[in-house]
C-alpha cells in the first residue's frame, strides 16, 4: 500500500522546480504514476509511505512536443498512445509506434510516459531501445538562484545501470531531444510471457534506410534491451550492415553478433537464442515496413536455424 | 496529514470530496462513492478490472492517485446507461453468454466500449488487440469477443437491434442459446459482491501472516497493535472459544496458526480497526518471536526417515493414500508383448480467480454469527465454524456471495473464521478483502504431483496391465487433498477397461502452500499421464492414436477401475467426434503427410500477432490514395 502525507500538483516548470527542491528527503516525483503503486505492494517494495508526492502531469511547459528542424522535443508529459495516434510523430519517429503498441496495454499507455520509462531505467524498459536508436538527449532541469537551469545528457550515458540514473536531486527530466528520421521504416520486437502488459524479456528497435535501388542499406540503427545491466546500441552490427547490398545471408550473419553481448543475470541461454532473431526480425520488420514484402515465417526459421 | 479538495465530475454529475491523498481513483469511486461496479481484481494494473473513462480516455484507475482526477470527467460503468437500461455492448454480452462469475466483466464492458467508440469498425483482431489489458479467468474470451462484434454491428446499423435480443425460445435449453439470469446485473456492474458490500459500523481487518515456512510461535505481543487509535480488536488463536480446526477432510488447520506456522503466508493474527490503512500499520506493531524449524519442501522428502513431522497427528507426514487394486498385475504384465515404463509431473497453479477472497461478518441482533462470503461451500463452514466458535448451529449463519470466479479455491474456510472471532470480539460488522498478493500467497492451489507408470500392452495395442504410483504434495494442511486423491485414483487410467491394475495416490505433508481443490480435482494430473502413455503407446506400436484409444475404451458392460459395471458409456462417440473436429489425419504419430491439415482451420486458435491497427491504418490509407 503506498501512503503520502501530500500531493502536489504544480502547474509550472518553475513552482514543480521548487516544490520538488523543498520537497522532504524520500519524497517522490510521478508523472502517469503507473508504476509506483504497484511497486509499493507485497512482494516488491511492501508497504510504502512518502513525506510527499509531486505529480508533474499539470506542468504546462510540460505538455506536447515540438519539431526543431532534425530533432523532435518530446516534453516529459508525452504518454505512450500518443505515438501511436500522432500523425507527425508517426512520420518523424517511425519506430515509435510499435513500441507503443507493445507497451502495457491501451489503457496504461494513456498514462505512462515516454520520459518516466528512460528515469525508471528499466533494463528492459519498453521506451529505451527506439529513443537509443534515435540519437535521444535527455533533458534535466533545476533551480539555481531561482532560475531555470537545463543540461542534457545522451540518453545512452544517462542510464548508467539497473534503475539508476544520472538524475541529481533536485533535479527533473523534462523532455528528451530526438532526431527526425523521416523516410526510415521502423520497428519494434519484444518478446515476454503474453502479448499485452508484459515485461519484455528481451526487446530490440530499428530503423532503416535503403538507397533509391532498395538492394543497399544506407543507414541502419540498432539497439537491443533486457540483456544486461542497460539497454544499448548495436553500434558494430550497424557498421558491418551500413552501406552493404542487403542479403539475407548478411543479415542473418550480423544477427548473430549481439547473442555474444547477452550479459543478464537469468535465462541467459534463452536470451541469446532469441537475440539474433530478434535483430533479423527487427531489420525484416523495418524493411517490411518501407514497403518490402513480408518474409514467410518458414523463410525466418530456416535461417535461423 | 492534508487532506485533498477534489472537484470532478462523475457520470454527468459534479462532485467535491474531501480525500486522503493516498487514495487511488479506485478507492474515491468504490469508499466514497459507493460506485462498486468497478472492481479491485489486482491493484497493480494487471486485471483490467478498475477500467473507466478519465477525459473520454480509458485508463485503470488502481493506477491513478486520486489527486489526478481534479476537474476530470469520469465515466465507470454506472454510467454508460440510464437505470434501468442496458448499452448494445452490454446487451451483447448479455446474449452471447459473456459473462461468467462476472466479475471481470464491467471492466471488460468498459474495454469493448473503449474500444468501439475509438474505432467503429474495429475488426475483431484490433478489438482483441485493444481489449489486451482485461483479464478473464472463465470464459475463454471467445464468448466476449463474440459479443463485441455483435454490438459493433448493432451500433453501425449492419445488423439489426433485434440482433441483441434473446434467439428464439427453443422446447429445451440443451443446444441452445440461454442467456443467464443475473447477466444484466453483471454486465451494469450492479451485483454486489462481498468487496463490495458495506456496513453501517463496518471495521476493516488485515492480517498477520507469517514470514516463516515451519516455525514454532514462541510468542504473540499485540499489545502496541491495540494501542493503537482507531484499532478495535486484534485476534489470535488464543481468541478461539471452541474446538480449533477446519479442513474438508480432515480438520487440521486452525483459523489462524496454533503454537507453530507451517507455510509462508499463514494467518499468524488479525486486526479489525477504522480504516483499511490503520488495521495494516496495527498488523506491523505486532511482535511475534519465532523459533524456524527445519522444513520439508519436497513430498519425495516428507515420506524419508526421520523427516521433520508437519502435523504431529501424523507422524509419517501422509495425509491420504488411497490405493485401488483389480485383477492381477503380475499376470498381466507376463502377457504383454511390450512395456512402457515412464514418469509424469505436474507443477503447482493457482486458481487465479478474479475476485480475490472477501468477506464481512456481523453479529446480528439475534446473536446469530452471520458470514457473508463467495464460499464455494456454506454448509459444510457453517458446521464447522459452530464446532470452533462452539456456538449451536442455529446460532451460525453463512450467506454466500456472488462467486467471482472459485474454480475450488474458494472451498477452504481460510478466513471466514478470522471474520467470526473479531465480529464476536466487537460486535460491530467486520470487512476483510484479500490483496491479490494475499490471495496468492495464502489460497490452495492445484497439487503438484510425480507419477511413476508402467503400462504393459499386446502387439495390436490392447493394455493387459497398468501399475500407476501418484506422489502428491499436499502442503501444510490437509484442505480437500484426500478428495483430490481418491478422484485421482478413480480416474488414474483414463475411460480405458485394464483388466489388470494397481493404483496408489498418496499425498503428504510439506512446508508449501497448501493444495486443495481445483478444477477436476486430481483428474487432471492422472490423465495427462494416462493419455501421454497413450500416445507414446500409440508411437511405439504403430497404431493411430485414436484407434489405440478405440481397442482399450469403456463399453457398455465394462469394469471400471474401481469395479463399477457401467450399462452405458460415451467415449467412442467423444473419439469420433474429436478426431473429426481435429481434421484428424489417420495413421501412427510417425507418419505425417506434407502438409499439416490440422492447423489453421475454422475453431483453431490463431497465433497471437500484433500491430491490427497498423494493417488497418494501412489499408484506410490505400483507399484514400484510390479514391483521390
Amino acid at each position: 500500500m503506498l501512503t503520502c502525507d501530500t500531493y502536489l500538483m504544480p502547474t509550472t516548470l518553475k513552482d514543480a522546480l521548487q516544490v520538488w527542491a523543498d520537497a522532504p528527503e524520500g519524497s517522490r516525483l510521478v508523472a502517469g504514476a503507473t508504476d509506483i503503486l504497484p511497486w509499493a505492494r507485497d512482494g516488491r517494495a511492501g508497504d510504502v509511505h512518502l513525506p510527499c508526492m509531486v505529480d508533474i502531469t499539470r506542468v504546462s511547459e510540460l505538455q506536447g512536443y515540438e519539431v526543431q528542424g532534425d530533432r523532435v522535443r518530446l516534453n516529459a508529459n508525452m504518454v505512450f498512445q500518443q505515438f501511436l495516434e500522432d500523425e507527425t510523430l508517426i512520420r518523424l519517429l517511425p519506430n515509435m509506434p510499435y513500441c507503443a503498441a507493445w507497451f502495457a496495454d491501451d489503457q496504461i499507455r494513456q498514462q505512462a510516459t515516454l520520459v518516466g520509462n528512460i528515469v525508471n531505467a528499466s533494463p528492459a524498459g519498453d521506451g529505451l531501445p527506439p529513443v537509443l536508436t534515435l540519437n535521444g538527449e535527455i533533458e534535466l532541469a533545476r533551480l539555481q538562484d531561482g532560475a531555470v537551469v537545463t543540461r542534457r545528457l545522451p540518453v545512452a550515458d544517462f542510464v548508467t545501470g539497473p534503475g539508476r540514473t544520472e538524475l541529481d536531486a533536485g533535479e527533473i527530466a523534462t523532455a528528451v531531444y530526438v532526431d527526425a528520421m523521416e523516410g526510415y521504416g521502423g520497428s519494434f520486437q519484444k518478446v515476454g510471457m503474453r502479448r499485452s502488459l508484459v515485461i519484455s524479456a528481451v526487446c530490440c528497435a530499428a530503423l532503416v534506410r535503403t538507397d533509391a535501388s532498395g538492394k543497399v542499406f544506407e543507414d541502419i540503427r540498432l539497439s537491443i534491451g533486457g540483456i544486461g545491466p542497460r539497454p544499448i546500441r548495436l553500434h558494430d552490427i550497424e557498421e558491418m550492415l551500413r552501406g552493404q547490398e542487403m542479403t539475407r545471408e548478411l543479415v542473418a550473419q550480423a544477427s548473430l553478433k549481439p547473442a555474444e553481448l547477452v550479459a543478464s543475470r537469468s535465462r541467459v541461454e534463452y536470451r541469446r537464442a532469441v537475440t539474433s532473431g530478434f535483430v533479423e526480425a527487427a531489420i525484416e520488420d523495418a524493411l517490411v515496413a518501407l514497403g518490402a514484402p513480408k518474409p514467410e515465417p518458414e523463410q525466418r526459421e530456416t535461417l535461423n536455424a | 496529514m492534508p487532506d485533498l479538495n477534489i472537484d470532478f465530475t462523475v457520470n454527468g454529475r459534479k462532485v467535491a470530496r474531501k480525500v486522503d491523498p493516498s487514495r487511488r481513483l479506485l478507492d474515491l469511486l468504490r469508499d466514497d462513492l459507493t460506485l462498486t461496479g468497478t472492481k479491485e481484481g489486482c491493484g497493480a494494473g494487471e486485471c483490467g478490472t478498475c477500467s473507466v473513462f478519465v477525459d473520454g480516455k480509458l485508463v485503470k484507475s488502481c493506477l491513478m492517485p486520486a489527486a489526478k482526477a481534479q476537474g476530470a470527467d469520469i465515466e465507470t460503468v454506472e454510467g454508460l446507461a440510464a437505470p434501468g437500461e442496458l448499452t448494445p455492448v452490454q446487451r451483447a454480452f448479455h446474449k452471447t453468454g459473456a459473462s461468467q462469475c462476472g466479475f471481470c466483466i464491467p471492466g471488460m464492458v468498459m474495454a469493448a466500449t473503449s474500444a468501439l467508440r475509438e474505432n467503429p469498425n474495429a475488426g475483431i483482431e484490433e478489438i482483441k488487440e485493444r481489449m489486451g489489458g482485461n483479464i478473464c479467468r472463465c470464459t475463454g474470451y471467445t464468448k466476449i469477443f463474440e459479443a463485441v462484434e455483435i454490438a459493433r454491428d448493432v451500433i453501425a446499423g449492419k445488423l439489426p437491434q433485434t440482433a441483441l435480443n434473446q434467439d428464439g425460445a427453443a422446447s429445451s435449453f440443451i443446444g441452445h442459446n440461454t442467456r443467464r439470469l443475473d447477466a444484466p446485473s453483471k454486465v451494469s456492474g450492479r451485483l454486489k459482491y462481498a468487496g463490495d458490500m458495506d456496513m453501517q459500523g463496518m471495521l476493516h481487518m488485515q492480517v498477520l501472516r507469517s514470514p516463516h515456512a515451519h516455525a514454532r510461535i514462541v510468542k504473540i505481543d499485540t499489545s502496541r497493535a491495540e494501542a493503537l487509535p482507531g484499532v478495535h480488536c486484534v485476534i489470535t488463536s488464543e481468541d478461539v472459544p471452541g474446538t480449533d480446526g477446519f479442513g474438508v477432510f480432515v480438520h487440521d488447520q486452525p483459523i489462524m496458526a496454533r503454537g507453530k506456522v507451517r507455510h509462508v503466508g499463514e494467518a499468524v493474527a488479525a486486526v479489525a480497526a477504522d480504516t483499511v490503512r490503520i488495521a495494516r500499520e496495527a498488523t506491523r506493531l505486532i511482535e511475534v518471536e519465532y523459533e524456524e524449524l527445519p522444513g520439508l519442501y519436497d513430498p519425495e522428502d516428507a515420506l524419508k526417515e526421520g523427516a521433520p513431522v508437519i502435523h504431529d497427528y501424523a507422524a509419517d507426514n501422509v495425509v491420504k493414500h488411497i490405493p485401488v487394486r483389480k485383477g492381477d498385475i503380475e499376470k498381466g504384465f507376463a502377457e504383454a508383448d511390450i512395456i512402457l515404463t515412464d514418469d509424469f509431473s505436474t507443477q503447482q497453479v493457482e486458481h487465479a480467480y478474479l475476485e480475490p477472497e472477501a468477506g464481512i461478518a456481523y453479529v446480528d441482533h439475534d446473536d446469530v454469527v452471520t458470514v457473508i462470503s463467495p464460499s464455494q461451500n456454506i454448509t459444510h463452514h457453517r458446521h464447522m465454524l459452530s464446532h470452533i466458535i462452539d456456538k449451536p448451529i442455529n446460532k451460525v449463519r453463512f450467506i454466500m456471495s456472488p462467486v467471482g470466479g472459485g474454480f475450488g479455491g474458494k472451498e477452504d474456510m481460510i478466513y471466514q473464521g478470522m471474520l467470526a472471532l473479531a465480529a464476536m470480539k466487537t460486535h460491530r460488522p467486520i470487512k476483510l478483502v484479500f490483496t491479490r498478493e494475499e490471495s496468492f500467497i495464502a489460497s490452495a492451489k492445484r497439487h503438484p504431483s510425480r507419477t511413476h507408470y508402467k503400462m504393459g500392452l499386446t502387439r495390436d495395442g490392447r493394455i493387459t496391465a497398468i501399475e500407476f504410483s501418484m506422489l502428491s504434495d499436499g502442503g501444510a494442511y490437509g484442505m480437500s487433498s484426500e478428495g483430490v486423491m481418491r478422484k485421482a485414483a478413480i480416474l488414474s487410467c483414463g475411460p480405458y477397461e485394464i483388466h489388470n491394475l494397481k493404483v496408489d495416490t498418496r499425498v503428504v505433508y510439506t512446508n508449501n502452500t497448501p493444495s486443495g481443490a481445483f478444477r477436476t480435482f486430481g483428474g487432471m494430473q492422472a490423465q495427462f499421464a494416462t493419455e501421454s502413455m497413450m500416445d507414446m503407446a500409440a508411437e511405439k506400436l504403430g497404431l493411430d492414436p485414436f484407434e489405440i484409444r478405440r481397442r482399450n475404451m469403456m463399453k457398455a458392460g465394462s469394469l471400471t477401475h474401481t469395479q463399477q459395471k457401467l450399462n452405458s458409456a460415451s467415449i467412442g462417440t467423444v473419439l469420433e467426434a474429436a478426431e473429426k473436429a481435429c481434421r484428424w489425419e489417420s495413421g501412427a504419430p510417425t507418419v505425417r503427410g506434407e502438409t499439416r491439415g490440422d492447423l489453421g482451420g475454422p475453431d483453431t486458435r490463431q497465433p497471437c500477432t500484433l500491430g491490427a491497427r497498423f494493417a488497418e491504418a494501412a489499408t484506410q490509407i490505400e483507399k484514400a490514395k484510390v479514391a483521390s
